[in-house]
């Protein structure tokens, strides 16, 4: 990420300074910077930066850009400045990661209760009106986009019915509550991956539905609720798990779409202005930190497993 | 500090009677000389507040919120964006004040006196101007910001604007990654920005100019306490009517008024810019649920969605902002006059107009000087010529036409619109163009090498302004690399002639110049537009987007 982000040294200045600065302006602040040393050498200041045991130049009075950290110039998990906000990224990543884990929180404890039943529901009923019906509707679901969600929610409620607010920025001012402003974008949310979630619920219980055990379970003389409670969900729930631990990761770091369509101060939009503007030192901790939420939603869907089935950890 | 008139000014004024010159050329004329602008519109038989008090008497109290991106201030010497000047400009104010109509007028000046020949500049400080801390606002101040934003380390816009008539340039011997000779810059005089008393300076330029005024409205002129280094952020003192309480890049900022402001108002208790994540989209939504009360602009795209909102009052202003397609003369094809001329003789600009903006532009005529600017002479129009347009192709050597790439900013969505109209045309020519589209912030990587690109150029009030920054020889922004003495010869004299009269002959040949030989392709000015609440005074669209909030009231209506 850092080879792709600094690959040019004179990138980093010019987006400091703007598309108006001359060259001569450009070529000094690149030399006080050290932008002018090896890849390498960079990277090394940077990963030392990060740890706190060098000073991030940027903040050096002396360099005159007027950025400011409250921490010093020296401390661990110092990731920069926001060239965009002109403030230290871990000061902007902080303010926006509320908003983001309020929305996942949300939109998650909506979405999987719902696609489970409906997912159950349906794969039980395989064949039937209501599985036809579920899956009918969570099929066309899945297959918009969530800018085309979006847009016809802001269409009907905002623009005609005048019941819901067009954009979602949390302001504690503002003549719509902050619930009022949650309830499109977590609709969105929950509907894009909701219905994907039920359908991969729907197939793994109509599949565990067709398996020895069920029948013989039924043939034991256990009622239906209890079959399908017992031994359908256990067994049907591994796959969906790994989906749904998916969706958390997707709608932590990407629900780029939805927090632009609203206005909803969150980290995806934040990734995409960052990205639109340049922003190198914000876009590096961004993929960082989408990384992380990768790689620790992967541990967590293994360790999932293991409850599930505790025959993959032997 | 008692002025002379500028001993051109009873001449304009005779000229004006005669109607040798248009109203619009008298009063920013005789403004830019140094006339009052009250003094000015009276000569014209015209009343400038009339605007104003049509919207009513505004009452004390209350917020107002403004729905645009707020970007962090701290820097406001390196903004780069007319949204920042929004936030910072309540606080800490510009010498002068391009207003609505175009006219410069002193702001934290009481007023100006170029020489005769318009390279010395003497400019009053208004009495009574104080800082939030208590002390007076006075001369060091002036000069110590000058200074400041003209030096290479500041890294100010500033710099490339007045270069060419308050530095030099200094070549260091050493070179950049690119082989580029690195240039430093200095004061072209020890005098150059000379402090007469406590309330007045001059400024003491190497070429003439006449546009100094405006200059200093640019929007990182702003005059920052020097006891803070320069500094700008929360609670930091400025001479303006509201001081910012709290800001949330990305988010919204809070500025609330403070007492003893030295001009009008303010009427509002506090202003809230609110971010709504840059989208277009997002901030006619926020109008439209009354999230916002207005907005620092709207789209034509979202006209229909505001326009019959009961709540709401559209305001628009006719200015000279502009995208041009340059042609970058030092990369083949266009290093040949011929295939520029035929690039232009292809295109019908009222058509592309037509279909970039509609109803809110208006036909450009490929010279990149609007009817609106007041040293604009009506020379006669590029009319589409396809044929000419292939003989001029043939006759440089292209007899089957060019394959070209025109390189554009994802945003904002009319670029597209303009260049498909564009290379659409272009198709019937032989001039065979792809469009490039990248995000914006890589554009910028690229604005002055790619051959053929799309640039947007703001509104200025005076067309020799862009001329000069656009096309001048060997100047920082001259994007195309197009240098003519011929031309540049023509731009000083018409930089250094006060006359309206005698500076449109010359502008005459300038424009049928650019019409013939220049390097860029231009079919458009915009129209600016925004909403505001109904029930909010003193608000306009400033064709530079400004917002004074010191003005701003709600109604009691």
């Amino acid at each position: 990420m850092f080879v792709v982000t600094e690959h040019s040294p004179g990138q980093v200045s010019a987006r400091i300074l703007g598309p108006y600065a001359l060259e001569s302006q450009v070529t000094l602040l690149r030399g006080r910077l050290g932008l002018d040393d090896p890849l390498l050498l960079r990277y090394g200041r940077w990963l030392a930066t990060l740890a706190g045991m060098a000073d991030n130049r940027l903040s050096d009075p002396v360099i005159g850009l007027g950025l400011n950290d409250p921490r010093g110039a020296r401390y661990f998990g110092n990731l920069g400045f926001s060239l965009m906000q002109k403030q230290p990224v871990i000061d902007v990543i902080g303010r926006r990661i509320w908003p983001t884990l309020a929305l996942t929180l949300w939109s998650v404890g909506i979405m999987v209760p719902v696609a489970l039943v409906l997912g159950v529901v349906a794969g039980v009923a395989e064949g039937r009106v209501a599985d036809r019906v579920i899956s009918g509707a969570t099929m066309v679901l899945t297959s918009l986009p969530e800018f085309v969600t979006g847009v016809v929610l802001l269409m009907v409620f905002t623009g005609w019915l005048r019941l819901l607010p067009g954009v979602s920025t949390l302001d504690p001012g503002d003549r719509w509550s902050v619930g009022a402003q949650m309830v499109m974008p977590v609709t969105v949310l929950a509907v894009a991956s909701g219905s994907y979630v039920a359908r991969i619920v729907r197939a793994s219980v109509a599949d565990t539905m067709r398996r020895p055990f069920v029948r013989a379970a039924r043939m034991k003389g256990l009622s239906q609720r209890s079959v399908i409670l017992r031994h359908v969900l256990r067994n049907a729930l591994i796959a969906p798990v790994t989906v749904i631990l998916l969706q958390i990761n997707w709608i932590l770091t990407g629900v780029v779409v939805v927090e632009s369509i609203f206005a909803y101060p969150g980290l995806g939009a934040l990734l995409l202005q960052a990205a639109l503007f340049g922003d190198l030192y914000l876009v590096q901790a961004l993929t960082m930190l989408a990384l992380s939420v990768a790689v620790l939603t992967q541990i967590a869907g293994d360790l999932a497993y293991r409850w599930l089935d505790p025959r993959i950890g032997r | 500090m008692s002025r002379t008139l500028h001993p051109y000014i009873p001449r304009l004024v005779e000229q004006y009677e005669t109607r040798a010159v248009s109203r619009r050329e008298f009063l920013r004329t005789a403004t830019l000389l140094g006339m009052a602008a009250g003094s000015a519109y009276a000569v014209a038989g015209l009343s400038p507040t009339a605007t104003a008090l049509a919207q009513g008497t505004p009452r004390q109290g209350g917020t107002l919120r403004i729905a645009t991106t707020v970007y962090d201030v701290n820097a406001p010497w390196t903004a780069t964006t007319t949204a920042h000047p929004l936030i910072y400009s309540q606080v800490v104010e510009h010498l002068t004040r391009t207003g609505v109509d175009s006219v410069t007028r002193p702001n934290l000046l009481s007023g100006w006196a170029p020489s005769e020949d318009l390279q010395t500049w003497t400019l009053s400080l208004r009495d009574g101007v104080k800082w939030h801390s208590g002390r007076p606002f006075t001369a060091e101040d002036v000069i110590w910001n000058l200074t400041r934003l003209l030096s290479d380390e500041a890294g100010s816009s500033m710099l490339g604007l007045m270069k060419g008539y308050m530095l030099n340039e200094i070549d260091t011997g050493k070179t950049n990654e690119s082989g580029r000779a690195i240039i430093r810059h200095e004061l072209w005089d020890a005098n150059a920005i000379e402090r007469v008393n406590d309330a007045t300076i001059r400024l003491n330029l190497k070429a003439p100019q006449l546009a100094v005024p405006e200059h200093l409205f640019h929007f990182p002129a702003v005059m920052l306490y020097p006891e803070d280094g320069g500094t700008f952020g929360v609670g930091r003192p400025g001479t303006g009517a509201f001081t910012l309480t709290e800001i949330d890049p990305g988010r919204r900022a809070v500025l609330e008024a403070v007492e003893g402001y030295w001009g009008e108002g303010p009427y509002l208790d506090r202003i809230e810019f609110i971010d709504v994540g840059g989208s277009e989209q997002a901030i006619a939504n926020a109008l439209a649920s009354e999230q916002a009360d207005a907005a620092f602009q709207v789209l034509p795209d979202y006209f229909p969605l505001l326009a019959n909102r009961e709540h709401l009052q559209f305001y628009d202003v006719v200015t000279a902002d502009t995208a041009v397609v340059r042609m970058n003369v030092t990369q083949e094809p266009f290093g040949d006059a011929r295939v520029r001329k035929a690039m232009r003789l292809s295109v019908d600009a009222q058509q592309a107009s037509d279909l970039t903006f509609g109803q809110f532009s208006t036909a450009a005529d490929h010279h990149h000087v609007s009817p609106i600017h007041p040293e604009y002479a009506e020379v006669p129009p590029m009319t589409r010529d396809v044929a000419a347009a292939r003989a001029l192709l043939a006759e440089a050597g292209h007899p089957d036409g060019i394959d070209i790439t025109l390189t554009i900013q994802q945003n904002p969505p009319h670029h597209l619109r303009n260049a498909t109209a564009l290379v659409e045309m272009w198709k019937e020519a032989g001039i065979r163009c792809e469009i490039n589209i990248v995000p914006n912030a890589q554009y910028w990587d690229v604005w002055l090498t790619a051959p053929l690109g799309m640039t947007v150029w703001a509104h200025r009030p005076l067309a020799v302004i862009n001329l000069s920054l656009a096309y001048r020889s060997g100047v920082a922004w001259n994007e195309s690399g197009y240098a003519n003495p011929e031309f540049d010869a023509l731009l000083d004299q018409a930089e250094s002639i006060p006359d309206p009269v005698v500076r449109r002959e010359v502008m005459a040949q300038l424009q049928t110049l650019m019409q013939e030989d220049g390097p860029l392709v231009q079919t458009y000015w915009r129209k600016l537009f925004t909403f505001c609440d109904k029930r909010v005074t003193g608000f306009q669209m400033h064709p530079t987007y400004a917002v004074f909030g010191h003005e701003l009231g709600w109604s009691d209506a």
